[in-house]
């Protein structure tokens, strides 16, 4: 069977519409007629075609006039001009003018049908050029994220390395200047209070930084750490079990839509927990009194869906774009990372998954995370390549 | 009452670390031998097995790592505790080590209570497992001298 197409018979002569029309339904051909440009005009804006054949000598717009409004209006649907025999030089100036071809009147019915299938050729090829380069492009972006996020695990290794440890000693000096500054002996030392207000400081700083380093070594667990059967309901309690007790401090309700699912799901646990942990403590912060936090679990093709929707603050449009951008923040100082989605979205990239969001400013939030049933290790990543010590 | 101290071996190539943590813990009643690389640790060991009841022990370590010291102290020494400490991204190796029967892990910084309450832990698994060995002890004599 040959593809059907569709075109539209432009000419101003009844009879010629109407035999030719015919003749080209029986060749799987479907066609649409106009008798004038202005008509074929109207009809194109409504309907839309992927070849135009037109008589040349028209009254009112002629041909060649129908032709350059079409190339500008619609630059895919190609156009075969039919001129009158002695009317070539027309012909010539409609190629010039981006026809894909001219045929001379009296038309023989095979010429114009072989032309048409041309025609549709042409389309059909120059479309699926578009549609590779386009894939081409999606993919060459899919490699920019990939290679960055692991130059950046890359870096976090390091930074976790080097930060830790000094954060541990700082950590440990100060509780033990706190210890000692407790001992009975040291009751009358003078500026207590300013010690200890320093000190107080020194831990909130020990502890943000540590925030910092701790969600980027999540992020650089290298992926063939593990690939065991998850069990998503349980980590779903783990999760909301570590913000329950913020939840229930702001009144916010916890609703669980979890279905049971088909078969189990085979992905590494501990980066799900985390990816659960940072969709959930968001929702939390974004949400205020009387609001709801919905976590939905269910099977769907090949895998699982998870939803984590609030009724909270929603994200303004300008702002969705950045969201996942590491360090991008509207929490104040100290109090987010700006690293929670980007870590995640990292995770979820090699555990083969999907995540989405929606929001609604004012209305609520809603993400969306697909894994599938079996997460296929990438084992030669470079991060996971430079994080081997 | 008076606190048993817990006997701790501490081991971390990080000396300023292992100073101040040890201080810490001595100053809350634990007693502390510092060891800074996993070949000292376990000669320590080998000459103080029944002194020690927990080893805090880092992951990544110069030399040999944390996880193959584990293995050792787990071979030789089963009844000694450790608990894991890292200042890295290696959650898998804590997992590992997890498995290979560390009584658990900590990231580094660490938070010191979470520490203690994790030392407390260990040393009650450690004290549980002796009175289970010396009551099936116990048992097997009872059963040999009522052959008798
Ligand atoms: N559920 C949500 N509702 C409203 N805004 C959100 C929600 N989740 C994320 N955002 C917005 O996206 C920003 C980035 O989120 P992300 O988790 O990456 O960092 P953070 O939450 O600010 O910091 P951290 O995760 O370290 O606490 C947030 O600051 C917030 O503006
Ligand atoms: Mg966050």
């Amino acid at each position: 069977m040959e593809e059907m197409i569709r075109i539209l018979l432009v000419d101003d002569e009844d009879s010629f519409r109407g035999t030719v029309s015919k003749r080209l339904s029986r060749r799987s051909i479907d066609v649409l007629t106009a008798a004038d440009g202005r008509e074929a005009l109207e009809l194109l804006d409504r309907d839309p075609v992927e070849v135009v054949v037109t008589d040349v000598k028209m009254p009112g717009m002629d041909g060649i006039e129908l032709l350059r409004q079409i190339k500008e209006n619609y630059p895919d649907i190609e156009v075969i001009l039919l001129t009158g025999h002695v009317a070539a030089s027309d012909g010539v100036e409609g190629i010039k003018g981006g026809a894909f071809d001219y045929l001379t009147k009296p038309v023989e019915l095979e010429h114009l049908v072989s032309k048409i299938r041309q025609a549709g050729e042409k389309i059909r090829w120059r479309r699926d050029q578009r549609k590779e380069a386009e894939f081409r492009k999606r993919m060459e972006q899919q490699m920019m994220i990939t290679e960055r996020l692991a130059a950046l695990g890359t870096m976090a290794t390091g930074v976790a390395h080097e930060i830790n440890n000094p954060l541990a000693i700082i950590r440990e000096s100060a509780g033990w200047m706190r210890l000692i500054l407790g001992k009975e002996e040291m009751a009358a030392v003078p500026r207590r209070s300013d010690l200890e207000l320093a000190l107080n400081k020194i831990e909130i700083g020990v502890e943000r930084a540590k925030r910092i380093t701790h969600q980027l070594l999540g992020f650089v667990q290298k992926d063939d750490a593990l690939s065991a059967e998850v069990d998503l309901p349980m980590l779903i309690e783990e999760s909301l079990g570590m913000v329950k007790r913020e939840a229930v401090h702001k009144g916010i309700e916890i609703v669980r839509d979890i279905q049971p699912l088909e078969k189990p799901v085979y992905s590494d646990p501990y980066q799900i927990r985390q990816v659960l942990l940072n969709l959930i403590t968001n929702a939390v912060h974004a949400t205020g009194g009387g609001g709801r936090i919905t976590v939905v679990l269910k099977s769907v093709q090949g895998g699982v869906l998870i939803q984590i929707r609030d009724t909270g603050e929603g994200i303004p449009p300008e702002h969705m774009r950045k969201i996942f951008e590491p360090f991008f923040t509207t929490k104040c100082p100290g109090k987010g990372t700006g690293l929670g989605l980007f870590v995640t979205r990292g995770i979820i990239d090699r555990l083969g998954g999907t995540i989405e969001a929606e929001s609604r400013p004012g209305e609520g939030s809603v993400f969306t995370v697909t894994l599938p049933r079996r997460h296929e290790i990438r084992k030669n990543d470079i991060a996971s390549e430079l994080n081997t010590c | 009452m008076v606190k048993i101290p817990t006997r701790i071996l501490l081991v971390d190539d990080e000396v300023d670390f292992v100073e101040m943590l040890s201080m810490r813990l001595q100053e809350a009643g634990e007693k502390v031998t510092p060891a800074y690389n996993g070949e000292e640790c376990l000669k320590l060991l080998e000459k103080q097995k029944d002194h020690i009841d927990v080893v805090i022990l880092d992951i990544r370590m110069p030399g040999m790592d944390g996880i193959e010291v584990l293995r050792e102290i787990k071979n030789r020494f089963p009844l000694i505790e450790v608990i894991m400490l890292t200042g890295h991204g290696t959650t898998e190796s804590a997992v590992e080590g997890m498995k290979l029967g560390a009584f658990d892990y900590l990231l580094k910084p660490a938070d010191f209570d979470e520490l203690a309450q994790k030392l407390e832990g260990a040393r009650e698994r450690k004290d549980e497992q002796e009175a289970r060995i010396r009551k099936a002890e116990s048992r097997l004599l009872v059963r040999r001298t009522g052959g008798a």
